[in-house]
């Protein structure tokens, strides 16, 4: 019994058992429960090998204390989540309880399709109480108005990983020579790199250029870093100002300059961007926190003799991150019915209660919860894992806009453009910024 | 009466009188044609008995150093794959035989009967070819909706069911059947129903088998129109499985691949069943 | 409509009707009755396309006049969606590369799908097997098949490797947008051709010998024969490919956005990959609805075009 369920019935026990105080204390939770209506709901979440499965445990437990409740538990792929969730809500059949990526929460929010959550059943006394618990960039993007509308579960922030086999190899130190400005990138970069000829048997540094969403998440630092915003105060897009062609020569810079990556040599694939790294074929890659099974699959020689870690972004200045960071939440339909809802908190407030041991399966994703887990002695035996935590409370999240997809195909497209077919950079961030201000005015006008 | 069979030379086929040399050549210039054809599964095949880091390698290992039959058993138990293979197969086996069925009576009414308009009524049945599934899924699903069948095999089936694909297929290869067949069965007083089914259907006999092993591929190989209508992991087709196998990156890599070759067995060991009556028809010679 | 119409029609001379007048009363009632049974085969098939596919089609045709995110209910927009087309860029590449991927498919297609049927029909043991080994291209998962072939087609992957000692340089065909489409021209056809080698085999099977026989006693040679006699016998078969494969390709999606996504750039965009994310990802279904219209319309006007084009030949069939 855990102390959820020790609490809850003694509370409504003295409301109840005020007429029979003697029997109050052997009314067993379970003997209450069974007077409780059975409450059914359902709730979706994406698939993850670690994270799923540990959520899926929570709720199993979950379901055992509390036998009048039925989840009905189903899991889509990552990509495919968001699009199960559209077409739910455009059919009417969108399920109770979900989790949400991060990135969906604006639009959610403006269509008011969540529920506010009540952070007293949380377990918090108030909202202020609540968002000091949570770390900023998280709460910025899960409240409104005053109001929270997700409970965070997992959020991390991007470091840079390396490979210190490599860096032995010629001779860099990884503690002290791991790159800390862009400049630096490129010039270790260059020292890593092997060239056969004309062909790349090693690439310093490897962008992922796979999707819209890794673009996205690689490029934002560098625009922050150097003094771009995405738009400005009106909202028009202003990546192809003076910063934004500033930042994208730096990223075009490690090609192009340094010579060390070569952009059309990838073998990452989507539920893999970290392959080129995993594979040794690039020495340094930006990445999320990388479980051990996931390089044990791919690289057992690398998850044994562990040689690889992870550092922060270059440019990052302490109590100033740059890194991106982004989270997830469980979020609440606002179309679920009181009771439902009730429940549903009682279930979040569960499944968060023991973060330690979702740190056991799911390791190193890390939490956005700044409080009950960190300090844990298991969770610092994970190797790095400080920088890991680091990044993560003093990253930054993507751009909030309504627009983000657009913005981010754009953006891609432009990348792709730059580095691919050698386009111009300026006329580039030109086109680019163009197009978003089309979807931002579409958008308005819908 | 001549029987279409592929393996006895025909007076239409290209070279028909080739002696013995010429007939090794080109055996051995056809084998090098499907050889190269099935480079990429042949690739696909290699790599689902290899060890999971071998997968991403470039300079691939084409005759494994070790052989890892364990990646099938293993890769089979990670998600209910034979739930997931039960629930394609009970779906596509009811879209082929909605199709044979219902293709096979529209095709005939289009090519041997002019009815005013079967001109129209046959641009009308490809029009449901021409609109992309991307935005019918949300009508489309509404409707299943309407009818209760969300999260049912029914569900899954029933957009499938007829697809204008087959009738297309049926008409074109009924056209070619002398009108004076049926013309000659009417006048002795053969029903209808009687014509279709004892001389029509026996001389499109290679296209039906077409038609089932096409609808039959085709619904087995559907991922947007499941996704959207199962919501239950009981439900799921194996398209769904194969993706989410994919996303799991803390298995092998090359499991994925077993998977991969797995999907191809049911499809193709159909194929080689109805292959033989691809080949095999009745003449129309015999008939004179 | 004429053109259409004679393809409903089978015996030349005869006209698309009768006059009721003019016949005797039996043979009146033979005709229609015969004409009613056509149309009673047809009608189960019609009947369920009203419910399953016009239905929603015209749901569709109808929400490319709203602005619809799916979340809420759709808004009334009338041509704004059409207006936003003709002035976004990406959409008139989208569309040029559709037309280019949708041509240079339906042609290779049709030809290579022939190609290959020609080479199984002529009677050489073993070219069953052969045929039954091409058609698993067709039946290899389409998750798996972007995967192997992202890998194949790396610079440095195995059909580089293959062409590096023919004299070939690099090739980057997946990040080259000269190559990009070409590439995925070249996956495409490699899938679905031994699709239409079967479809031209069972049709190449069903030509009837007389005609041959005949030709070889008037001393025609191979070429001859295959131009005179096949060709003509095999046009409703050619028809049925050159619009199938060109429907197909108009709404092929996973194949090319799994490959290469859309780029470099918008190389590779098709406009069933824009119709996707115009809907699903930026969740403006209406956009997204107007955008399948203008795809329904072209396919539209190809298969009117197509179906007048071939109406001819079919007449051989009287």
């Amino acid at each position: 019994m855990t102390k959820a369920s020790n609490r809850y019935p003694s509370r409504r026990d003295v409301i109840s058992g005020i007429g029979a105080a003697g029997l109050g204390a052997t009314i067993a939770p379970r003997a209450f429960a069974q007077t409780k209506k059975p409450v059914n709901l359902s709730f979706w979440t994406f698939d993850n090998p670690q994270q799923r499965p540990w959520v899926h445990k929570r709720v199993k437990m979950f379901m055992e204390q509390n036998p009048h409740v039925k989840v009905d538990f189903q899991w889509f792929a990552f990509a495919d989540l968001g699009k199960k969730l559209s077409v739910g809500f455009a059919t009417g059949t969108a399920p109770d309880g979900f989790v949400s990526q991060d990135w969906f929460m604006p639009v959610w929010l403006d269509k008011g399709l969540l529920a506010p959550l009540d952070v007293k059943k949380l377990g918090y006394d108030n909202f202020n109480t609540f968002t000091s618990d949570y770390a900023r960039a998280f709460v910025d993007g899960a409240t409104k108005d005053g109001k929270v509308y997700g409970y965070p579960m997992w959020f991390y922030g991007y470091c840079n990983y390396l490979n210190t086999k490599q860096f032995k190899e010629v001779g860099l130190d990884p503690d002290k020579d791991w790159p800390q400005n862009w400049e630096q990138l490129g010039e270790v970069a260059k020292k890593l790199t092997i060239k056969d000829g004309d062909k790349f048997t090693r690439q310093g540094f490897k962008f992922a250029m796979h999707a819209a969403q890794w673009t996205m998440i690689q490029f934002n630092p560098i625009l922050i870093g150097a003094g771009g915003k995405w738009f400005d105060e009106s909202g028009k897009c202003i990546v192809n100002n003076e910063a934004g062609v500033r930042a994208m020569t730096i990223r075009a810079s490690i090609a192009q300059k340094y010579g060390a990556e070569d952009p059309a040599d990838s073998i990452a694939t989507n539920p893999i961007p970290a392959m080129d790294f995993l594979k040794e074929r690039a020495s340094m890659f930006f990445c999320h926190p990388m479980p051990i099974d996931l390089v044990k699959a791919n690289n057992p020689a690398m998850a044994e003799q562990n040689y690889f870690r992870p550092v922060q972004y270059p440019g990052s200045v302490t109590g100033k991150g740059i890194s991106t960071t982004y989270g997830f939440n469980l979020v609440i339909n606002a179309k679920a019915s009181d009771e439902k809802q009730e429940t549903l908190h009682e279930l979040y407030k569960f499944m968060m209660a023991d973060l330690v041991d979702a740190w056991r399966d799911a390791a190193p994703f890390t939490f956005a919860k700044k409080t009950g887990w960190a300090d844990n002695a298991e969770v610092q035996k994970f190797p790095y894992v400080n920088e890991i935590i680091k990044a993560k409370d003093e990253g930054v999240f993507l751009p909030r806009t309504l627009v983000f997809n657009e913005l981010a195909d754009a953006v891609h497209r432009g990348v792709q453009k730059i580095m691919l077919t050698k386009a111009d950079i300026k006329t580039t961030l030109d086109e680019v910024a163009a197009e978003t201000d089309r979807a931002t005015a579409a958008y308005k006008k819908a | 009466m001549a029987s279409l069979d592929i393996d006895t030379p025909r007076p239409s086929a290209l070279r028909q009188y080739w002696p013995g040399t010429r007939k090794a050549i080109g055996l051995m210039l056809l084998a090098a044609l499907a050889f190269g054809f099935i480079i990429p599964i042949l690739w696909m095949t290699v790599m689902s008995f290899q060890a999971g880091e071998k997968m991403f390698q470039l300079r691939t290992e084409w005759i494994p150093s070790v052989w890892h039959f364990e990646n099938y058993p293993n890769a089979w138990s990670r998600a209910p794959f034979g739930q997931y293979f039960l629930n394609s197969g009970i779906v596509s086996l009811a879209v082929m035989v909605g199709n044979v069925v219902f293709c096979t009576l529209a095709g005939y009414g289009l090519a041997k009967f002019r009815f005013p308009g079967s001109g129209f009524v046959l641009l009308l049945i490809l029009s449901t070819l021409m609109l992309p599934l991307e935005v019918t899924l949300v009508p489309t699903f509404l409707v299943i909706h309407k009818f209760g069948w969300i999260n049912t095999y029914q569900g899954i089936v029933s957009p499938l069911l007829i697809d204008a694909f087959g009738v297309f297929l049926m008409r074109q290869s009924m056209i070619t059947i002398p009108k004076d067949y049926l013309e000659a069965a009417r006048i002795d007083g053969a029903g209808e129903i009687r014509i279709l089914l004892q001389i029509i259907v026996p001389q499109c006999w290679p296209a039906l088998s077409v038609l089932a092993i096409f609808s039959f591929r085709d619904s087995w190989d559907q991922y947007l129109w499941p996704l959207t209508v199962v919501s239950s992991d009981a439900l799921r087709t194996f398209p769904l499985g194969l993706v989410q196998f994919g996303e799991d990156y803390g298995n092998p890599p090359t499991e994925q691949m077993v998977i991969a070759v797995l999907a191809t067995v049911p499809v193709f060991l159909l194929f080689a069943v109805l292959q033989r009556s691809i080949n095999r028809g009745f003449g129309l010679s015999g008939l004179k | 409509m004429t053109e259409l119409a004679s393809i409903g029609q089978y015996e030349s001379g005869k006209g698309t009707g009768a006059e009721p007048s003019a016949r005797p009363f039996w043979r009146l009632g033979y005709h229609s009755r015969v004409s009613l049974w056509g149309f009673a085969f047809v009608l189960p098939t019609l009947i369920f396309f009203a419910v399953f596919k016009y239905g929603p089609m015209l749901w569709a045709i109808e929400l490319s006049f709203t602005s619809y995110d799916m979340v809420s209910s759709p808004q009334f927009v009338g041509l704004d969606n059409y207006r936003t087309l003709l002035s976004d860029p990406i959409f008139r590449e989208t569309l040029l590369n559709t037309f280019y991927y949708i041509a240079g498919s339906t042609v290779l297609l049709t030809v290579s799908g022939l190609g290959l049927a020609l080479a199984i029909n002529t009677g050489i043991p073993g070219a069953r097997h052969c045929m039954m080994v091409m058609f698993l291209t067709n039946l290899m998962p389409i998750i798996a098949v972007c995967l192997v072939w992202r890998l194949l087609l790396h610079p440095y992957g195995v059909v580089n490797q293959i062409l590096q000692p023919l004299g070939f340089g690099r090739i980057d065909w997946l990040t080259n947008s000269a190559t990009a489409m070409p590439a995925i021209i070249m996956v495409t056809v490699w899938r679905f051709a031994p699709y239409f080698m079967v479809v031209f085999l069972a049709a190449l099977l069903a030509l009837p010998d007389d005609y041959y026989e005949a030709a070889e006693l008037d001393g025609a040679g191979p070429i001859r024969r295959f131009c005179h006699i096949t060709l003509p016998l095999l046009m409703p078969t050619i028809f049925f490919v050159v619009v199938v494969s060109a429907l197909l390709c108009a709404r092929i999606f996973l194949m090319p956005y799994l490959i290469t996504g859309g780029g470099p750039g918008n190389a590779t965009r098709v406009l069933s990959m824009l119709i996707y994310e115009t809907g699903f990802s930026y969740l403006k279904m209406g956009q997204a609805a107007a955008i399948s219209v203008v795809l329904f319309a072209i396919m539209l006007v190809f298969t009117t075009l197509q179906m007048r084009l071939f109406s001819r030949s079919e007449r051989i069939y009287a």
